[in-house]
């Protein structure tokens, strides 16, 4: 009887998972081992050859490179402003970092390309930037200052701010004041006690920040298209560009090659920050 | 000394009224474009009209993919929270390898990029031959599942078990008891996931970039298509503004029914 339950409560929402998420993915890794087809969605014949195109042509490593070096500024940027900003929404009192965090959590909810409009808006040559600049005489022509690198990082950067803040300021609100309270009564400085105490217990806000910065980086197609044009194409593109031309195998290749991207970088954060040594901090 | 306790505090405010300059100002900038009376946004507006809504509502297919938008996130956060609510409600009290694992399973899609989801279903529907529609509901019912998976599971985790063991003791059979005793206790949990279902699948892009097709169009991907072939025309700050409405009351109704905690913990 009570196994009965369990199975009837189990297997809808297993069923979803495993068919619509599991098996879509397995299919398309069965995918990236076939050779092409002009008539069907894959060639018979297994091969390796979509991973070793991609990875031994010059094209497609520029465009990997660029999307990691992108990812990185992006990262970089989200740490340097969110860490400093979550560290003053966590010292708010509770009533005030509510709301502070509400302010940044709308803007999560509103769609991206909803987002990248008001930055294109912004940036366009009839754009409020390139109008106000011109209105105050300090330019005579508008500048291009869409479709460019920098676009996608100043936006994307923006959008994806709010994460690791909220991430960040998470972690710091739940602190214990006394640690640090603690090391001040032992005589070290403020600055001391930041590096020492706070930054190493904030590790998992730091941690789960980066990592959902980084991987909504590597799949944000709209806005990247939006602000970087035709010439500022990310791995993200080509995955779509050999979609609209039907090169199924190529297509899951790539995306195999951005998810390996993906759990090399998690790897790589949840070996560097560790951040399960910190207790508690499982949430 | 005096120096570093007042230059922290004032880098920190600085930082933060940046950070929430550059967050808040393209979203703001895009409603009040909305509003503009001339064919070119001009900052600071001239005047204010509301033609770019008359002209929003008037194209048939914004209006359509406007419709569409809210049916599909509609019947998708129904389902992906009463999933979640199932998942959530037997993984509530289970422990082990086996319950971790289903845990991240339902969870995954939150963190995974999800163009590669759109992608990998795409190429799934054509083998398979599926409708526009299903294929598109069921892809925002996995992307929904988590949100209504984890406000559910947090909500059943702190009930006590005593009450359901209460309800089944005096005779209640499963299905008795979780009508009665668990969703009544569970509901601010329930409410508030599919209200994160909605919300998520209403502005959702990446599965839907690939699965949308010919009049079967969801409003960001309208908006995307037309701010790529038509170019940036202030009838897409009309439908952003649109968007951005529908989220507006959307918080305005989780904060009245469930509370601004329950909203700030539950990403």
């Amino acid at each position: 009887m009570k196994s009965a339950w369990g199975w009837f409560l189990l297997t809808p929402p297993l069923v979803l998972a495993l068919v619509f998420f599991v098996v879509p993915l397995v299919y398309l890794f069965w995918v990236s081992l076939h050779a092409s087809s002009t008539s069907e969605l894959y060639g018979a014949a297994l091969t390796l050859r979509n991973y070793t195109d991609v990875l031994g042509d010059s094209f497609y490593l520029t465009i990997v490179r660029r999307t990691l070096g992108v990812a990185a500024v992006i990262l970089g940027l989200c740490l340097v402003i969110g860490y400093p900003v979550a560290y003053f929404v966590a010292l708010l009192p509770v009533r005030r970092r509510m709301l502070a965090i509400l302010l940044l959590l709308f803007p999560l909810m509103v769609s991206n390309v909803v987002r990248a409009y008001g930055w294109v808006s912004l940036l366009e040559r009839r754009g409020v930037v390139n109008t106000t600049l011109r209105d105050l005489h300090l330019i005579d022509a508008p500048l291009d200052l869409l479709y460019t690198p920098s676009a996608v990082v100043i936006a994307l950067m923006t959008i994806l701010l709010p994460y690791m803040v909220i991430s960040i300021a998470n972690t710091l609100a739940a602190l214990d004041r006394r640690y640090q309270e603690a090391a001040q009564a032992l005589g070290a400085s403020p600055l001391r006690t930041f590096l020492h105490v706070t930054l190493p217990l904030s590790t998992p806000g730091v941690a789960s920040g980066t990592l959902l910065v980084f991987l909504l980086t590597l799949s944000a197609y709209v806005t990247i298209t939006l602000l970087g044009g035709p010439r500022s194409k990310l791995l993200v593109s080509l995955i779509y560009d050999s979609v609209t031309a039907f090169q199924w195998p190529r297509a899951a290749a790539l995306a195999f090659v951005l998810l390996a991207l993906a759990l090399a970088f998690t790897g790589l954060i949840l070996a560097l920050l560790r951040p399960g040594r910190v207790q508690g901090a499982a949430r | 000394m005096k120096v570093e306790l007042t230059a922290g505090p004032m880098l920190r405010g600085a930082a933060t009224i940046v950070a929430f300059a550059l967050i808040v100002v393209p979203i703001v900038i895009v409603v009040v474009a909305a509003f503009s009376p001339n064919d070119y946004f001009q900052f600071p507006p001239p005047g204010l009209s509301i033609r770019w809504f008359v002209e929003f509502f008037g194209l048939q297919t914004m209006r359509s993919a406007f419709a569409l938008s809210i049916e599909l996130a509609l019947a998708s956060a129904t389902i992906a929270t009463i999933l979640g609510t199932f998942a959530a409600l037997f993984l509530a009290r289970r422990h082990g390898a086996i319950a971790a694992l289903l845990q991240s399973l339902f969870l995954a899609p939150l963190v995974f990029p999800t163009i590669i989801l759109g992608v990998a279903l795409l190429l799934l529907y054509k083998t398979i031959g599926m409708p526009v529609f299903p294929g598109l509901l069921l892809a925002h019912c996995v992307v929904g599942l988590p949100y209504g998976f984890r406000t559910v599971l947090a909500s059943a985790q702190a009930l006590d078990p005593a009450l359901e063991e209460a309800g089944q003791s005096l005779g209640a059979d499963p299905l008795r008891t979780l009508f009665l005793v668990t969703l009544p206790l569970i509901w601010p949990g329930v409410l508030s996931g599919w209200l994160f279902a909605f919300i998520v699948s209403f502005g959702e892009l990446n599965t839907a970039l690939f699965l949308t097709g010919p009049g079967v169009t969801t409003l960001p991907i309208e908006i995307f298509s037309y701010l790529q072939f038509q170019g940036s025309q202030l009838v897409i700050a009309a439908a952003s503004s649109v968007q951005i409405a529908l989220i507006v009351i959307l918080v305005a109704v989780i904060e009245r029914v469930v509370g601004i905690a329950r909203i700030t913990r539950a990403r």
